[in-house]
């Protein structure tokens, strides 16, 4: 018997199988996805922007030096909660008033009077069932007050205040390669834009991790910097980092970073994912305190948003 | 301890134990089972947690009235204001004043800002302790009153400028339009630091 | 085996490089692609520990960008990878078609410039690597100029291989032959898409690291797992001197381990639409079945001979493949969404991924060396001390590589997932488990120094054999044959 043409035939169709089902088919799904819609926005405002040229140039540092090896850009999500908030309580007091009690029966009148005084408040918080929601919405609106439902995502990553909603391939239309990782050594940074907006603070972190944490196993990237010797009677430069004593340089020199270092933050602070998609959805609103800039991040708008100045 | 010139051949081979086949059987089905639960229906845009598409649509946050800041921040790039303010309100050093942390803009009362997007602006000013001299353009051509009010409310609460003054409404920007109606020339900062922000 | 039976058949010394068209020549491509391999096994746990010192020490060579954190845990596993398992496989792969086919390594000297070209392409790739040009792909991190010359240098192993097939004079044994074929082809077909699709014209977004996923399975999963299962059912039949238990289910476990075994590998919290994660995750179920079969299929075959005292390579085989059940097993457990929750994006990550590399192929691809390279040049080892020293360090490294890894991902994902601890207490939380696996780090380096040694003493022997003029004579009929 001749077994070769078996084998390879064989062979073959499963990996034509393996092929259509993990290469072929999410590049059609995923791969030319469009831009996406954002939430809440006007029409046409798409999300996620291009990579200003710095951040880009960062993009490689980071690729570079492999910190995908210790820190993931991935948000993840265990749920969705839906809650139900009052946001005027209108002129019918005591039909308002029922209704909020039938919807939460746990609220005394009391409470429930108080509710009324402090809108907005919340009705309902952290309904995992959008119908049970819609139905207390629609109690609260046929009584004439004004309810809306607020659409929270939750898990253990947003908790820790890592994002807002988890991560979806809309997140990296612009990302090549994309730098996912497998690890999280230390924690994700799929948001750092958002959680550490400075790039000071970004780059007295890359220059010494311990200046900020003294146990932190991240280690110095001194290479990123250089010491600049400063000439007697001159200036300190405005670049050099504000460095505390004890991790400052020898007197009469000073740290400058490099412009691999300004890259490499400005692609740092570019990390945004938050704004709402339909994929991942989420209620603008509560994006709004720090999140309604992170919209502002993703949007086209924000390409420059996060150079940062040499 | 054994030949090495040649492994002996398998003859009388065993088959495959029929509870293997079972298992595998087993796990076949369980994973589709698996699969049926947690593949979305093969949507590209479901995601875990979500397990369907309708359950996907039915989380989706009721689209009320449009978000002011999000329309004024697509009006401030489109580009209108991005391009001397910048994306960051920075500004240009010794050219454009900066947006953020402005104490022009941090007013509570937003009658001149409105003037000065309204008409445009000319003359030294004094932004954040410096000096700049330059020429802004009038907008009131080219912007609508929602427009205005929305990429002002954008700016004016642009937390990551360091922003926190109030939103600005089309009836305000109205009210301003409707004062200064006959006017072409831009405004002075002179001027303007005799105008309430209140009027 | 003693060595005068090995002797009496396989005389001869294969190890004048220049005679590659004698028949002793045949083997030269095989015994330099495990040289090489050997070389570059120190290296990747070189790399390992210095890695694995830096929690220890974050500040510990922080000065050289070349030694960043990042640079040498991905040359680690991209040399693990491609410098030792890929051309060890390879060879054991060679050998075998060879042996199982009752015939003599075909091209072998197109296959000894090709493996001095993939030695080559490890040296571009890794140089890359650490000079800050990697992919950021895990095990696709060489650079373009690196990963062709590997892709080059694997078509005319393979051509090699497929020839020598062809050429094959006895059909019996086809179980293994089917497992190493599969192999030769699957590489090419697995490397030139990725290199396609992430290397010359990258996919967008997210679409790539769904490949880049696919390829990491791909490669290690279904790659070296036909290679190292067809080797170890090779061995079975061989160290218990009877036929394959059953070569049905062998075929059983092929047929599973290509059809759906190569699904599995993208983790449960991809940002990827949900059927993916999902389809990987029964993937990754019905490798047990892979598992079953496997087991079933060896203990049958050895079966009793288990009691004797077993030789210094069965050892070694015999630790693969507890390595590949539990590989498989840890996989399934936690492709759950449930378990995945916590061991996604922690070191249980890594901790398989070395399980799969140094418990499974280094062990699998150790033991086929200590078999394969006296057949080859018909001489023993000088010290079956050694070869004993290596077992018990590679086994202990293993060990404490793995298992610290492993809990000490658990812990980590504990504590990641309770909002409640900060960030420092749940960073500095792994850090004793991480500092135990430094142990099994230098225990591995430890061992891989011992084969290096063993290999080059051996060579050492054979070339003085050589010089003192036995060779000639003996070489007529030694070879891949013998």
């Amino acid at each position: 018997m001749n077994r070769g043409p078996v084998i390879f035939l064989g062979t073959l169709l499963a990996f034509a199988l393996s092929f259509f089902a993990f290469v072929l088919f999410p590049q059609v799904q995923v791969g030319r996805q469009p831009l996406a819609a954002v939430l809440g926005a006007p029409d046409g405002t798409t999300y996620p922007a291009e990579l200003p040229g710095q951040a880009r140039q960062g993009a490689m540092i980071y690729q570079a030096n492999g910190c995908a090896a210790c820190h993931s850009q991935q948000v993840r999500q265990t749920g969705v909660n839906f809650k139900v908030m009052l946001a005027e309580a209108g002129t019918n007091t005591a039909a308002v008033l029922t209704a909020v009690m039938d919807a939460n029966p746990k609220l005394d009148e009391a409470a429930a009077r108080a509710l009324l005084q402090n809108t907005p408040a919340t009705v309902l918080p952290g309904l995992s069932d959008k119908k049970v929601a819609d139905a207390a919405q629609k109690a609260l609106k046929n009584a004439g007050a004004k309810a809306e439902i607020k659409v929270e995502p939750t898990g253990p990553d947003i908790a820790r205040a890592w994002g807002a909603r988890r991560t979806v391939a809309a997140d990296y239309l612009f990302d090549s390669p994309v730098q996912l990782g497998a690890q999280r050594v230390g924690p994700d940074l799929a948001n750092v834009g958002l959680r550490y907006p400075d790039a000071n603070w970004q780059l007295v972190h890359l220059y010494n991790p311990q200046i900020y944490a003294a146990k932190s196993p991240m280690p110095p990237y001194k290479f990123l910097f250089h010491l600049h010797k400063v000439e007697a009677g001159a200036q300190p430069s405005p670049d050099a980092l504000t460095l505390p004593a004890e991790f400052a340089p020898p007197a009469g020199y000073e740290v400058i970073p490099t412009d691999d270092a300004r890259a490499l933050v400005a692609y740092l602070l570019s990390r945004k994912a938050v704004a709402p998609v339909f994929d991942a959805p989420l209620s603008v609103a509560q994006a709004a305190t720090p999140a309604t800039n992170a919209v502002a991040g993703g949007t086209n708008a924000a390409s420059a948003t996060n150079a940062v100045a040499p | 301890m054994n030949s090495d010139t040649k492994q002996p051949v398998n003859s009388p081979s065993a088959t495959t134990p029929i509870w293997l086949v079972m298992v595998f059987a087993v796990l076949f089905y369980g994973g589709l089972v698996y699969l049926d639960h947690h593949s979305g229906g093969f949507e590209p845009q479901v995601y875990a947690p979500y397990h369907s598409l309708a359950e996907l649509e039915a989380a989706q946050p009721v689209s009320g009235a449009p978000n002011p800041f999000l329309i004024g921040q697509a009006v401030y790039n489109k580009p209108t204001c991005v391009s001397c303010h910048q994306a960051t309100g920075a500004g240009t050093p010794g050219q454009f004043p900066p947006l953020a942390g402005s104490e022009w803009i941090a007013e509570p009362q937003p009658g001149r800002v409105i003037r000065i997007v309204l008409n445009g602006l000319q003359g030294p000013i004094e932004v954040k302790g410096q000096n700049f001299n330059n020429v802004m353009v009038p907008w009131k051509d080219v912007l609508s009153d929602e427009e205005i009010a929305a990429v002002l409310t954008y700016v004016r609460q642009n937390k990551e400028w360091g922003n926190t003054a109030p939103a600005v409404t089309p009836e305000q920007v109205k009210a301003v339009r409707e004062k200064i109606k006959g006017r072409s020339q831009p405004f002075t900062p002179a001027e303007l630091k005799t105008i309430s922000p209140a009027d | 085996m003693s060595a005068t039976t090995l002797q009496s058949k396989a005389p001869g010394g294969a190890c004048e490089a220049p005679e590659i068209s004698g028949c002793c020549g045949a083997g030269v491509p095989v015994l330099a692609l495990f040289a090489g391999a050997a070389c570059w096994l120190v290296v990747a746990a070189v790399l390992a520990l210095i890695a694995s010192l830096k929690f220890h020490l974050p500040s510990f060579l922080a000065s050289c960008p070349a030694m960043t954190y990042g640079r040498v845990h991905a040359a680690h596993f991209s040399v693990l990878a491609y410098g030792f398992a890929a051309p060890a496989a390879i060879g054991v792969t060679l050998w075998l078609l060879a042996k199982t086919g009752q015939t003599r390594l075909a091209l072998p000297g197109g296959a000894f410039i090709a493996t001095l070209l993939w030695n080559l392409g490890v040296l571009v790739g890794v140089g890359s690597i650490l000079a800050g040009g990697a992919t950021g792909f895990e095990l696709f991190d060489f650079s373009q100029a690196g990963s062709t010359m590997l892709l080059l240098a694997y078509l005319v192993l393979a051509l090699a291989g497929g020839l020598t097939f062809a050429n094959r004079t006895e059909r019996g044994n086809d179980a293994v032959q089917w497992f190493l074929l599969a192999a030769l082809l699957w590489f090419p077909w697995i490397y030139t898409t990725a290199a396609g699709l992430l290397g010359c014209a990258p996919v967008r977004g997210v679409a790539q690291a769904a490949i880049a996923w696919w390829f990491a399975n791909n490669f290690t999963f279904v790659w070296m797992g036909l290679i190292g299962i067809g080797t170890l059912f090779y061995f079975a039949a061989q160290f218990a001197g009877r036929p394959l238990h059953s070569r049905q289910l062998a075929l059983f476990a092929f047929w599973v381990l290509v059809l759906f075994g190569s699904w599995a590998g993208i983790p449960d919290s991809a940002p990827l639409p949900a059927w993916l994660p999902a389809l990987s995750a029964m993937g990754a179920f019905l490798s047990l079945v892979v598992m079953l079969a496997v087991a079933i299929n060896l203990k049958k075959t050895v079966g009793q001979c288990l009691t004797r005292r077993p030789e210094p390579a069965a050892k070694f085989l015999g630790v693969g493949a507890l390595a590949l059940n539990f590989f498989i097993l840890v996989r399934a457990v936690t492709s759950f969404t449930c378990i995945s929750q916590i061991t996604d994006l922690t070191w249980v990550g890594p901790a398989l991924t070395q399980l799969w590399l140094y418990g499974f192929m280094m062990m699998v691809l150790s033991g086929a060396i200590y078999y394969i390279v006296p057949q080859l040049a018909g001489k023993e080892f000088c010290s079956p001390r050694a070869i004993k020293f290596q077992f018990w360090t590679m086994l202990a490294g293993i060990v404490l590589l793995v298992l610290p890894l492993l809990i000490g991902g658990v812990v980590q994902g504990e504590q990641w997932q309770n909002p409640n601890v900060a960030t420092m207490d749940a960073v500095q939380a792994t850090l004793p488990f991480l500092r135990v696996s430094t142990m099994g780090d230098l225990f591995i380096l430890l061992g891989s120094v011992t084969l290096l040694l063993n290999l080059g003493g051996f060579f050492w022997k054979c070339c003085r054999a050589c010089c003192a003029g036995s060779c000639a004579a003996s070489s007529r009929t030694a070879g891949v044959r013998a």
